[in-house]
C-alpha cells in the first residue's frame, strides 16, 4: 500500500490584491503537487515564478486565495498552529535574531516550541556540531559569514524536530565553496531521513539534490518528474547549441537534415544581443556536424559559437519555456 | 501560551541587556524637566509652587507614553525590516494575533517599569522642596500604571505598523509632541473648565486619561477627572489601539 503524501498541495491559487497604483498580481494559477515522506523535492523556476509564494502558503505566511494544503494530514489553513509544529523554514532572507547569540537563537527557538530545558540545550549542542557552527556558539549572528548564517538557519529550523524542511533559495548569494558545503549538508540531512522541499533557480543545484523536480513558471507547474526523466523527455540524444549571425534564417534548411529532430530558437540577451541562438535536438550520427556546418557556410552565416552537449535541466527549461533561465 | 511566554521572555531578556541606555532614554526627560520647572523656575518665581505637584503625575504619564510607544515601535522596525525577523515569531506555534498581543504586553512592561522608576526619581529630586504634595496611593497606582502601559504599547503597535520607519522622526514631531502638550500633563483636566466646552475636545487625546490616572494615584489632593470617565477612557483607547494595531500588524506580516 502506498503511504499518503507528507505534503499535498492542491490547486493552489494566489492573487495579491491591487495596492495603490500597483495592479493585482496573480502569483499562483492552480498549482498542485505532493511530496512523499523522505523525499527531496524541488521547485525550479526564474524569479517571480511563484516559488516563494508557494512556500509561503505551505508555511502559513501567505494566505492562498483558493486551494488546499495538507501537511502530514493537517490542513494548513484550518489548523496553522499544528501545521507550524510539523514544518521548518529556512527563509530566503537571513532573519536570525540579531540580539541573541547563535546558541541562544537555537535554544529560544526550542523554547518557542515548548522543548524542556535539558532537551533544547542538548539539541542545540548537537545541531551546532552537526552543522559546523559550534565554534561560533557565543557570537552574534550578524558577525558570521553568509554560509555560516545559512547553516545556523538550518540548525534553528531543525530544533523542533520538524517533519519537513522547506528551504527558499538557500544558496543564493553564497560563494561556490559555501554553496558546495551547503549541498553536502542538505544531502546528509536527507540521507538521515528528513523530507526536504527546496526552491532554486540554479539548475545544477536542482540536478544534484532533488529526487523529483517541478519546473514552475508564471505560477504554474510546467512539468514534474525526476531530473533524469525530465531530460529523457527531450527529443534526440544530444543538444547542438549554436549562435550565428545570419543573413537569412537557417532553421528551415537545418530542420531538413537527417539526424536533426527538432530546432528551437531562443531569445538571447546580454552579450549575445543581435545573434541568433539555435538549439538543435540531434541524434549525432555519421557526418551530422559536417552537414550542419555546410548549411551554415552556404548560408553565408557567421558562426560565433558551437557546442554539442548531453541535455541538461537547463535544456529542459528552455525547451519548455522558450527562454533562458535568468539568474 | 508556551510560545507567548517564551517570546515575552526573549524580549525582556534582550531589554534587560540594554538596561543602561533604556534607563537613560527613559529618565533624561522627566529628570531635566523636574530640575528646570520644579527647581529653577520656582526659585526665580516664574512658575507657581503648585506647578510642581501638578507636573509630577503628568511627567510620569509622558514617560510611560514614550517608553510604551518606543518599546514597541523600535523592535517592530527591526522585525518588519528587510530581514523580516518577525517571520520567526510568526512561525512559532502561536497565532498572528498572539504575536501582536505579545508585542503589546512587552511594550507595556517596558512602559510600566519606566513610570515606576520615574516617580521615585522625581520624588527624590524634589525631596524637601516645599509645596510638593505627592502622596502615592500604591493600591490604585499599580493597576493604573498597568492600564496606562498597555494603552501606550497598543498605541505604539498602531503607529509602528501604519507609519513607515523613515517617517518616525515626523511621527515624534507631529503626533507625539502635540499629544504631550495637550495631554493634561502640565495642567489638570478639571481646571480646563475655564475653557468651556473645549474642555471635552481634550478627551480625544489618550494621554489625557493617562495623566489623570496618574493624578488620581499620585496626587489625590489635586482635582481630577471623575473615575468612571477616567476608567472608561483608558479602557476604550486601550481596546481601540489594540484592535487597530493587531489588524495592521496582520496586514503587514501575512500576505
Amino acid at each position: 500500500m502506498r503511504a499518503s503524501p507528507l505534503v499535498a498541495v492542491d490547486d493552489l491559487v494566489k492573487v495579491y490584491p491591487a495596492r495603490g497604483k500597483q495592479p493585482a498580481v496573480q502569483a499562483l494559477r492552480g498549482l498542485s503537487f505532493s511530496v512523499e515522506p523522505g523525499e527531496f523535492f524541488g521547485l525550479l523556476g526564474p524569479n517571480g515564478a511563484g516559488k516563494s509564494t508557494t512556500l509561503g502558503c505551505i508555511t502559513t505566511l501567505v494566505r492562498p486565495t483558493s486551494g488546499r494544503i495538507l501537511v502530514d494530514g493537517v490542513d494548513v489553513a484550518r489548523d496553522p498552529l499544528q501545521a507550524k509544529r510539523r514544518i521548518a523554514v529556512v527563509p530566503q532572507t537571513r532573519n536570525l535574531d540579531r540580539d541573541l547569540t547563535v546558541r541562544e537563537v537555537l535554544t529560544y527557538h526550542g523554547r518557542y516550541f515548548g522543548l524542556p530545558a535539558a532537551e533544547r540545550e542538548a539539541r542545540a549542542e548537537r545541531l551546532m556540531a552537526e552543522l559546523q557552527v559550534a565554534e561560533k556558539a557565543d557570537a552574534k549572528p550578524l558577525t558570521l559569514s553568509g554560509g555560516m548564517q545559512q547553516r545556523v538557519l538550518i540548525a534553528r529550523a531543525l530544533m523542533h524536530d520538524p517533519k519537513v524542511l522547506l528551504l527558499d533559495e538557500p544558496t543564493t548569494g553564497l560563494d561556490p565553496q559555501a554553496r558546495r558545503l551547503l549541498w553536502e549538508t542538505l544531502k546528509a540531512l536527507h540521507q538521515g531521513g528528513l523530507t526536504v522541499i527546496l526552491t532554486t533557480h540554479y539548475m545544477e543545484e536542482a540536478d544534484r539534490l532533488c529526487q523529483r523536480l517541478a519546473i514552475v513558471d508564471h505560477g504554474q507547474i510546467l512539468t514534474l518528474d525526476t531530473p533524469a526523466g525530465l531530460r529523457k523527455g527531450l527529443p534526440g540524444g544530444q543538444i547542438l547549441d549554436m549562435w550565428v549571425r545570419a543573413e537569412r534564417p537557417l532553421a528551415p534548411e537545418l530542420e531538413g537534415l537527417p539526424g536533426v529532430m527538432r530546432i528551437e530558437r531562443v531569445e538571447s540577451h546580454g552579450d549575445w544581443e543581435g545573434l541568433e541562438r539555435l538549439r538543435l535536438f540531434v541524434d549525432p550520427g555519421d557526418g551530422l556536424l559536417d552537414r550542419v556546418l555546410h548549411v551554415v557556410r552556404d548560408g553565408g552565416a557567421d558562426l560565433r559559437h558551437l557546442s554539442l552537449n548531453a541535455p541538461s535541466l537547463e535544456d529542459v527549461y528552455i525547451h519548455l519555456t522558450g527562454k533562458e533561465l535568468r539568474e | 501560551m508556551t510560545a507567548f511566554l517564551a517570546l515575552l521572555r526573549r524580549d525582556l531578556v534582550v531589554a534587560s541587556r540594554n538596561v543602561g541606555p533604556l534607563l537613560m532614554a527613559t529618565l533624561t526627560q522627566p529628570v531635566l524637566v523636574v530640575l528646570v520647572f520644579g527647581n529653577i523656575l520656582p526659585r526665580l518665581h516664574l512658575v507657581a509652587d503648585e506647578f510642581r505637584t501638578v507636573m509630577v503625575p503628568g511627567l510620569m504619564s509622558i514617560t510611560m507614553l514614550m517608553a510604551g510607544v518606543q518599546g514597541v515601535l523600535m523592535p517592530l522596525a527591526t522585525d518588519l525590516s528587510g530581514s523580516r525577523e518577525v517571520d520567526e515569531r510568526l512561525l512559532a506555534p502561536i497565532s498572528v494575533l498572539g504575536v501582536a498581543i505579545q508585542k503589546v504586553v512587552a511594550g507595556a512592561i517596558h512602559a510600566a517599569v519606566a513610570g515606576l522608576v520615574a516617580l521615585p526619581a522625581m520624588m527624590l529630586l524634589m525631596h524637601r522642596v516645599t509645596g510638593v504634595e505627592v502622596h502615592p496611593r500604591w493600591g490604585a497606582l499599580l493597576p493604573l500604571v498597568v492600564a496606562s502601559g498597555l494603552l501606550s504599547a497598543a498605541f505604539g503597535l498602531t503607529l509602528g505598523t501604519r507609519v513607515q520607519p523613515r517617517f518616525s522622526g515626523l511621527l515624534f514631531a507631529v503626533v507625539l509632541g502635540p499629544l504631550m502638550l495637550f495631554g493634561c500633563a502640565y495642567y489638570p483636566w478639571a481646571a480646563l473648565k475655564v475653557l468651556g466646552p473645549v474642555q471635552y475636545v481634550f478627551l480625544v487625546n489618550p494621554l489625557v486619561f493617562m495623566s489623570e490616572a496618574m493624578r488620581v494615584a499620585v496626587t489625590p489632593d489635586v482635582p481630577h477627572m471623575p473615575l468612571p470617565l477616567l476608567i472608561g477612557g483608558l479602557l476604550a483607547f486601550m481596546a481601540l489601539f489594540t484592535i487597530l494595531g493587531a489588524r495592521s500588524f496582520e496586514k503587514r506580516t501575512v500576505f
